[in-house]
């Protein structure tokens, strides 16, 4: 236990030591910004009219101007910020090998799979605490908006539903690593992410996205949407194996792969 | 004899390529082992299979008597090291960085960091970012990390490598201190072999994978080429008085060169010999063949 947690604080440190963190916070900031913006605009389609195509785009994405709208949005931004949790990943595991330090934490007494373990947990902290920031930090934009139609069941069906798409996003970053260690850098993980988002967009067209892990999010995201939804378990169950999967490939590869670079 | 490592028929191949075939390594306790070879010859591959850090595709490698075997087991606790350039956390502090280190190797002495930073020279350092270091110092950070926990074996790739030329003695003192004083084995690779030269107990030769000549430095000594070279105003008249007395003689630019035991286990007599003859040399002196000079013949790059 005590290798696990100096393997987290060195994990911690070095990601409080760089710009990431900071980056991280200061991205998902702005989005409740904007989709309080939304918000503002469409209270006063006067304005919106005033302020012509940012008028019309946020009436087509969120359409009225209260609570429940916004959380959908807001939701939506989660699923976004699925992406910047997949970046966090590429960063976490990649910098080892683009810096080529992993071979630093090869031969020690604290081991591999420890060493992983911690770059994983750092990661759901790290990930969960900015999902919390987003959601803490629409609620003060949405209240200082002061759109109509709120309730404290709202609220929490929302955060029910936003930190499920937050926590079912970080179920999927363990093959966004996985992809980084085998491809010892940024770029492969990097075409990973872009490979995951397009496929799970063109199966969920196709009407297959509820098998498909990387579409999963989404689907729960709807359930906060004007048309509502649903998730069968048979979605829960591909995402949990997809992430058993990945945990599993990924510790394997850090355990038995010749590290020759 | 109680070996620090010991390596088995050691091969490693990537696909049709054998870097390393059939290493047989024996180091003793206490030794300091210089591993040289030309670049590509197989060094690196050999230490990343001591470390754990590849699979060897056959053969067996133990390590302070401990198999070193897949999934990273090791006696990682007593063992320092440094592969390659070294590498260091940018964004870290020197001290950061060996804080890491002292961490990760369980070590519950906070004391260790400020020695190792002072045992480098760092401590002035220490505060810097290391991605702000030069290449000498993050050299020494390298060293730092792979001495922060008194191993008892060292296993470093090219510790002398972007040091200047006080940072190489001060290096070479201190691992040739920890050899004497505390009994740490070394196993270096190097391909500056003057230095492996000067600190070296026993050397192997890896040539294309395959160890070639492993030796003692007192053998390595007895091993290398000696001549006997001489200088005289009259070279040709010398020439004739040596060949007149039977010696092979060899010309080379304004020197005379006699290889046969017997010219170099008594330059006195030759010298003697050269005076009776009217042409006294003007410099005499016994050569020995460099390190360099004997590992360029035995791996044939130099003929």
């Amino acid at each position: 236990m005590n290798a696990f947690f100096a393997a987290l604080w060195a994990e911690a440190l070095k990601a409080f030591r760089s710009r990431v963190i900071g980056l991280s916070v200061a991205v998902v900031t702005i989005l409740p910004l904007v989709d309080g913006l939304f918000m503002l605009i469409l209270k006063n389609p006067e304005r919106a009219r005033q302020m012509g195509l940012i008028g019309a785009k946020a009436q087509l994405v969120a359409g009225t101007a209260d609570w429940p709208s916004f959380f959908y949005v807001l939701v939506m931004t989660g699923i976004a910020g699925g992406i910047l949790f997949d970046f966090l990943t590429v960063w976490v595991f990649g910098r080892e090998f683009s810096e080529r330090t992993a071979k630093e934490l090869l031969a020690l007494p604290t081991s591999r799979g420890t060493i992983v373990a911690a770059k994983f947990v750092l990661l759901a902290v790290w990930t969960q605490m900015l999902a919390l920031w987003i959601f803490g930090w629409g609620l003060v934009i949405g209240n200082a908006v002061d759109i109509p139609g709120g309730s404290a069941h709202l609220n929490l069906v929302s955060f029910g539903i936003f930190m499920s798409v937050a926590f079912l996003n970080l179920l999927l970053v363990p093959w966004v690593a996985y992809v980084a260690s085998l491809g010892r850098g940024y770029l492969p993980s990097m075409a990973w992410i872009f490979f995951t988002l397009a496929s799970a967009q063109l199966l969920q067209v196709m009407g297959w996205g509820e098998w498909y892990p990387w579409a999963v999010p989404v689907l729960v995201g709807t359930i906060a949407g004007p048309q509502g939804g649903s998730i069968g378990v048979h979605s829960v169950v591909m995402i949990l194996a997809a992430s058993a999967a990945g945990l599993a490939v990924t510790f394997a590869w850090w355990r038995s792969a010749d590290q020759s670079r | 004899m109680n070996l620090a490592i010991e390596t088995f028929g050691l091969s490693k191949t990537y696909g049709p390529v054998r870097a390393v075939d059939s290493v047989s390594l024996r180091v003793g306790r206490g030794e300091i082992y210089g591993f040289l070879g030309l670049n590509g010859a197989g060094k690196t591959t050999t230490i990343r299979a001591l470390l754990g850090m590849i699979r060897p595709s056959a053969g067996t490698v133990k390590v302070l008597g401990q198999t070193v075997g897949p999934n990273g087991r090791g006696p990682w606790r007593s063992v320092g090291h440094m592969v390659e350039r070294p590498s260091a956390y940018p964004e870290l502090t020197v001290r950061e960085n060996l804080e890491v280190a002292r961490r990760l190797q369980g070590l519950s002495d906070r004391g260790a960091v400020s020695r190792a930073l002072d045992r480098l020279g760092l401590a002035h350092d220490a505060d810097r970012r290391a991605g702000a270091l030069s290449t000498g110092n993050l050299q020494r950070l390298g060293l730092a990390r792979a001495l922060l926990h008194e191993p008892e074996l060292l296993i470093l790739d090219e510790p002398a490598n972007g040091l200047d030329p006080a940072g190489v003695v001060e290096i070479r003192e201190l691992l040739e201190g920890l050899a004497r004083e505390k009994g740490v084995t070394v196993f270096m690779s190097s391909h500056i072999l003057s230095e492996v030269d000067r600190l070296a107990t026993r050397i192997g030769i890896i040539h294309q994978g395959r160890l070639i000549e492993e030796l003692e430095a007192e053998q390595m000594e007895a091993l290398r080429s000696r001549r006997l070279e001489i200088q005289a105003r009259d070279l040709d008249g010398a020439k004739s008085a040596l060949a007149g007395a039977g010696f092979a003689v060899k010309a080379g630019d304004n020197t005379i060169i006699l290889t046969e035991a017997r010219a170099i286990a008594a330059p006195d007599e030759v010298a003697a010999l050269l005076v009776n003859a009217g042409t006294p040399p003007t410099r005499l002196v016994v050569k020995q063949e460099d390190l360099e000079a004997y590992f360029l013949r035995l791996t044939g790059e130099k003929k």
